[in-house]
């Protein structure tokens, strides 16, 4: 068991007013089993009422309506939890056992799958920790070559991605083996933006990995949120109306 | 159907002209998109109705609200416990791979736990006078307004008929309607949400708000604020809604949700809804519930929920997914019709009997590729109707669309939509692919 003290930030700055900005967070860490949330402060700007809700996968959802013209929005949540990751979480969904819009595999993709289901045996412990090594000796990490919107197959092909394309690619591989996987965002002490891993279904709870790291996860990560794969976990996901043409992003996390 | 005197019909109300013409100037249209062009089409209306006796009648409906309860029952069922799969009725796979399954309405409950508020169920009657159901649509199941209108327009050209025959005036369904949105109002105005005029339905759409007092909307008057809907309104003030019947499908609803490149939708919908804020008719997510693959689970479905025999019957179906299916499709191929059932509006059906040699064989192998992508069904022999063409009486084959809609009661709309082929060798009648329609009558004694 960690004490963790939790900080992330996102300032989003655009190039000439928006109004009628629609947005919704994942942002509030999920109070689960493996963790427990002591304190948790969200701070947006400018100041704008929201709502919290709980969305299918389980998430936190704080949903907000800026309707003046504005050419910036900060959010930033402060807190603290108490990880631990001896424990297990059981929230299972069947829907984590069949592919999903980025881990959609490609015939690469299944080829890969095939050249190595021989020696893929065990546990479903051992079968997942077998796949993420494979996947890690085939598969780079380099920053630059994919975006949030690059597919699991898309990715492979390229050979290096980020965590999130090392997650999809894993959650791919897993399902392909019949084994239920979901992805998660949050924070993690080795990363200075926010970062993502996977967790795996035993039969009867949720085993995590990071296979950006190739390692298993211990108490030094924080949960933000979880689904069947990048799109169930946008931070933040928006719509604004204006005449600006691009949008800054600047993203912030630190654990203590 | 003895009650009905075609003859003394067919001399009351002259020639279909008169009607056409009316509708057209009514401007009754349906739209398609033909080789990504729109094109706004006559929906052609044939004047003969089809009548249903009023026994006949009183069988389709028990069986309609049987059914439809049965599949409320079952989304309830899919998007919290899984019962029906948990239990072994349902393979886990006809669930998870429908794309009409949305993984996101998982753990939502609509008010009153309505999910198909609206559903329009496609049947067909056989020569020995057995109705069959050909396909359950629950997401947005169009085509109420036009027996509506037609009724109207053919009230105006031949009065008599109605003062002669006992028919059930089919002017409640707006009513039903109304009542069945204000059953899953969470509270303000009933609003009807078109995605504009170059949908196929808008003709619809503004018809049916006129009709139940509701307002018309398009998304760009809309918003949510603290998880509540509202209209804008041009003095700068909100209106709350409490119901909206939207006719825009799952994916474009909410941007923040579903598709984000809709432009069609309105931000954080899905979280109101899901605050039970606002009611959506149909529920987001019923599509697992119409899917083709799910059909044949039907009738277990009203086994399993309400302990009841099914009182309607399906076509006869088969699923290549089962060893057993698969077999007697790859030995009847030539005689049984194929459905894919990705697609809808007639898209995607194949009558074995319409393939050469060479395409049977390749379609065997697309099927067993892809045995969960097929249903296959018996060609059932229609019972044909009687349309007028060009002054003729010929005899085409000829669905019904039922809508059976769901407020406190489930209650069927004595009337429909029966639609034909206008091609004498065809049996696909929808009206995206050329088909026409005509008005329905229930007979009431």
């Amino acid at each position: 068991m960690k004490r963790v003290d939790f900080y992330y930030s996102t300032k989003l700055t655009f190039d000439d007013y928006v109004h009628d900005h629609s947005f919704a967070l994942r942002i509030i860490p999920l109070g689960t089993d493996t963790q427990k949330i002591l304190s948790c402060d969200l701070n947006i700007t400018p100041y704008v009422s929201v709502k919290q809700t709980v969305d299918a996968f389980g998430n936190n959802v704080t949903a907000g309506y800026l309707k003046g013209d504005h050419r910036f929005l900060d959010f930033e949540i402060k807190g603290t939890a108490e990880v631990d990751n001896t424990r297990h979480r059981i929230d299972f969904l069947p829907c984590y056992l069949y592919q999903s819009q980025y881990t959609h595999p490609d015939e690469m993709l299944y080829t890969f799958y095939n050249d190595i289901k021989t020696e893929c045996t065990g546990t479903v412990r051992d079968r997942a920790e077998y796949i993420c090594n494979m996947l890690s000796d085939h598969f780079r990490y380099e920053q630059g070559n994919t975006d949030t919107s690059t597919t699991a197959a898309q990715a492979f092909l390229k050979g290096k991605g980020v965590c999130q394309d090392f997650s999809h690619i894993l959650i791919a591989l897993l399902r392909m083996d019949g084994i239920a996987a979901r992805y998660i965002a949050g924070l993690a002490f080795c990363d200075g933006e926010t970062h993502s891993w996977v967790e795996y279904w035993t039969g009867d709870h949720w085993e995590s990995i990071d296979p950006a790291n190739n390692c298993p996860v211990n108490d030094d990560y924080i949960v933000l949120s979880q689904g069947r794969d990048f799109r169930d976990c946008s931070i933040d996901r928006g719509v604004m109306f204006g005449r600006h043409t691009k949008q800054l992003q600047l993203v912030r996390s630190v654990l203590s | 159907m003895t009650e009905f005197d075609h003859e003394n019909f067919m001399q009351a109300i002259g020639n279909a002209d008169e009607i056409n013409e009316l509708l057209r100037r009514y401007g009754v249209k349906f739209g398609i998109y033909k080789n990504g062009v729109f094109n706004e089409q006559f929906f052609p209306f044939d004047p003969i109705p089809r009548v249903i006796s009023s026994e006949d009648f009183s069988g389709i409906e028990k069986g309609l609200v049987q059914r439809v309860n049965a599949l409320n029952e079952f989304l309830f069922d899919i998007y919290h416990d899984k019962n029906i799969v948990r239990d072994g009725i349902i393979p886990e796979d006809f669930i998870y791979i429908s794309k009409g399954y949305l993984a996101e309405c998982e753990g939502i409950t609509p008010k009153n736990r309505v999910y198909s508020h609206i559903s329009g169920i496609d049947l067909v009657q056989a020569k020995e006078g057995e109705w069959y159901i050909l396909e359950d649509n629950l997401r947005i199941p169009s085509g109420a307004s036009y027996p509506l209108i037609a009724r109207e327009l053919t009230r105006i050209a031949a009065p008599q008929a109605f003062s002669e025959n006992s028919i059930v005036d089919n002017r409640g369904y707006a009513e039903l309607l109304k009542e069945t949105m204000e059953y899953s109002n969470c509270g303000g105005i009933r609003a009807i949400l078109t995605p504009g005029r170059y949908n196929a339905a808008y003709f619809e759409h503004s018809y049916l708000a006129e009709h139940t007092g509701s307002v018309l909307v398009q998304n760009d008057e809309l918003f949510v604020e603290d998880n509540i809907l509202y209209q804008r309104t041009y003095s700068g003030s909100k209106t709350r809604i409490g119901v909206l019947y939207r006719r825009i499908a799952d994916e474009y609803l909410d941007p923040l949700t579903f598709l984000p490149e809709s432009l069609i939708g309105i931000p954080n919908l899905m979280e109101a809804y899901r605050s039970g804020n606002v009611g959506i008719v149909n529920a987001p997510g019923n599509g697992v519930a119409d899917d083709k693959g799910i059909y044949y689970f039907v009738p277990k479905m009203i086994k399993y929920y309400l302990g009841e025999e099914p009182i309607l019957k399906n076509a006869p179906t088969y699923l290549p997914f089962y060893e057993e299916d698969m077999k007697y499709v790859m030995d009847n191929l030539d005689r049984l019709v194929i459905k894919d059932v990705a697609e809808a509006g007639g898209y995607g059906v194949v009558f074995g009997s319409d393939l050469s040699k060479e395409k049977l064989e390749e379609f065997r192998k697309t099927i067993i590729a892809e045995p969960r992508r097929f249903i296959a069904q018996e060609v059932i022999d229609f019972l044909d109707l009687p349309i007028l063409d060009n002054g003729e009486t010929v005899m085409r084959k000829a669905d019904l669309r039922a809508f059976v809609l769901t407020g406190e009661k489930t209650k069927v709309w004595a009337s429909g939509l029966t639609r034909f082929s206008r091609n004498p060798d065809s049996f696909v009648v929808n009206s995206s692919q050329g088909g026409g329609f005509k008005d329905t009558w229930v007979l009431s004694r």
